[in-house]
């Protein structure tokens, strides 16, 4: 399982954010280049549609491989309480030649994605890790040294955390507090609840750029 | 790692395996000075294409679809599409993964497991191949790991010599059958030289389908 929120930023603010997070976390960030391929399955093939994810990071000298399902969202009262998404999420890392086996058992590609950007890893009363990257999309198959950004201008922020069923109350309430942190600058929400960038957020760069980077403005 | 090689128990023309014949090659094994190492064992699951419409031929989906997970590795996994050439590894939640995605169910699973000797710098499995469910034998196999040498070329003609003794020795307890290996071909199934738990499991999907095929020779 994993708490999850998302949320979008203009590009222009994006280094007041590293600015923040970096204060924030106290670690260093990591780049992050991952190439996103959406599987779904051939539709005679099991009791209803199946997706599934690969993931290529291409930072590594070696690009590494890892599949990803992601599962529903929990449902009911509790779930309607917190305004992070509770869903299962599980992960492998696999060998190289993990596309050529999902086709050969039948699996076909959806679409394509290269998300481009940097993320922070921490603790601070959950495992956090925040992503901030542009999603780009590619002209031809595969082409990820080719790839345009689906939205110029705008880069997405996610915030995860794993949590089991156990201990997810107290994982998302740490991923809510944190996001409150980010408030001035982004405002984050359960994936598919969309809000939109904030009125405050060229302020509170601006404010940040000045303090954290000494950049006059 | 270091190499190993893993052997089939081919039964002569009209002889079937049997415990008899697993007693007297464990009895050669210890006469050898071989001092038992622990227990062993890997689980090898056949995986079917979960058809919604059954009636349809499964001809465009494999086969031979094998997964296989070694007490070894316990956080490793191994599916193996023979007819593809094709072997990946995966960490064991890739499991769960196959669960929620319900696309292949699991039919039949066989039990590899055995006691692992040790001769000097070789390591010895002897393996007999039990369905998970029942505890009729249906095969044997040998597994001879060569520890000092991880490169497959290095050590082939160390373990070739090893082997012929093994044949040598067995053949005068007249046990109707003898130790054979299907030498896969590792570079089609894109591996090299430098031996990994991938050629493992390649290995043991290999002996399998002997396994099978003199079953069915048989009948």
């Amino acid at each position: 399982m994993e708490c999850v929120v998302q949320g979008i930023i203009e590009t222009q603010h994006v280094e007041a954010l590293e600015i923040l997070l970096q204060g924030l976390c106290g670690v260093q960030r990591e780049r992050l280049r991952i190439h996103e391929l959406f599987l779904k399955n051939n539709p005679n093939l099991g009791t209803g549609s199946s997706e599934v994810r690969l993931l290529c990071d291409l930072e590594q000298t070696e690009p590494s491989w890892t599949v990803r399902h992601v599962g529903g969202a929990m449902r009911g009262a509790g779930a309607d309480q917190i305004s992070v998404l509770v869903r299962t999420m599980v992960e492998s890392k696999v060998s190289k030649n993990v596309l050529r086996m999902f086709y050969v058992l039948g699996y076909r590609l959806d679409h394509e994605l290269l998300r481009v950007g940097f993320s922070f890893q921490f603790n601070r009363g959950a495992q956090i890790t925040v992503t901030v990257s542009s999603v780009n999309k590619m002209l031809k198959l595969h082409a990820t040294d080719e790839a345009v950004p689906v939205t110029p201008g705008i880069q997405m922020v996610e915030v995860t955390a794993p949590a089991s069923a156990e201990n997810y109350t107290e994982v998302a309430a740490a991923v809510q507090s944190f996001c409150e942190y980010l408030a001035p600058l982004l405002h984050l929400s359960k994936p598919g609840v969309s809000t939109g960038v904030v009125p405050t957020a060229a302020a509170a760069a601006a404010s940040l750029m000045s303090d954290g980077g000494g950049t006059p403005l | 790692m270091p190499v190993r090689w893993i052997l089939h128990w081919q039964p002569n023309q009209g002889s079937s395996v049997n415990s008899h014949i697993l007693n007297e090659i464990s009895q050669c094994v210890d006469n050898f000075n071989g001092v038992k190492d622990g227990r062993w064992k890997a689980t090898l699951t056949f995986y079917r294409p979960n058809l919604r419409d059954s009636s349809m031929a499964a001809t465009e989906f494999p086969r031979d679809f094998i997964g296989i997970s070694l007490m070894e590795v316990p956080n490793k996994y191994f599916f193996i599409i023979r007819g593809h050439k094709l072997v990946l590894e995966a960490d064991s939640s890739i499991l769960t993964i196959f669960e929620k995605l319900q696309s292949y169910k699991s039919k039949v699973a066989l039990n590899f497991e055995g006691l692992q000797y040790k001769l000097g710098d070789f390591q010895v499995r002897l393996i007999k191949v039990v369905p998970n469910t029942a505890e009729n034998l249906r095969g044997i196999l040998m597994e001879i790991e060569y520890l000092p040498i991880s490169s497959v070329e290095k050590a082939k003609p160390i373990i070739e010599e090893f082997v012929e003794i093994w044949r040598e020795v067995l053949s005068k307890k007249s046990l109707h059958g003898q130790f054979m290996r299907a030498e896969p071909n590792f570079a089609e199934y894109g591996l090299a030289d430098n031996y990994t738990w991938q050629h493992t499991a390649v290995q043991y999907a290999a002996a399998l389908a002997q396994l099978i095929a003199s079953v069915q020779s048989r009948n």
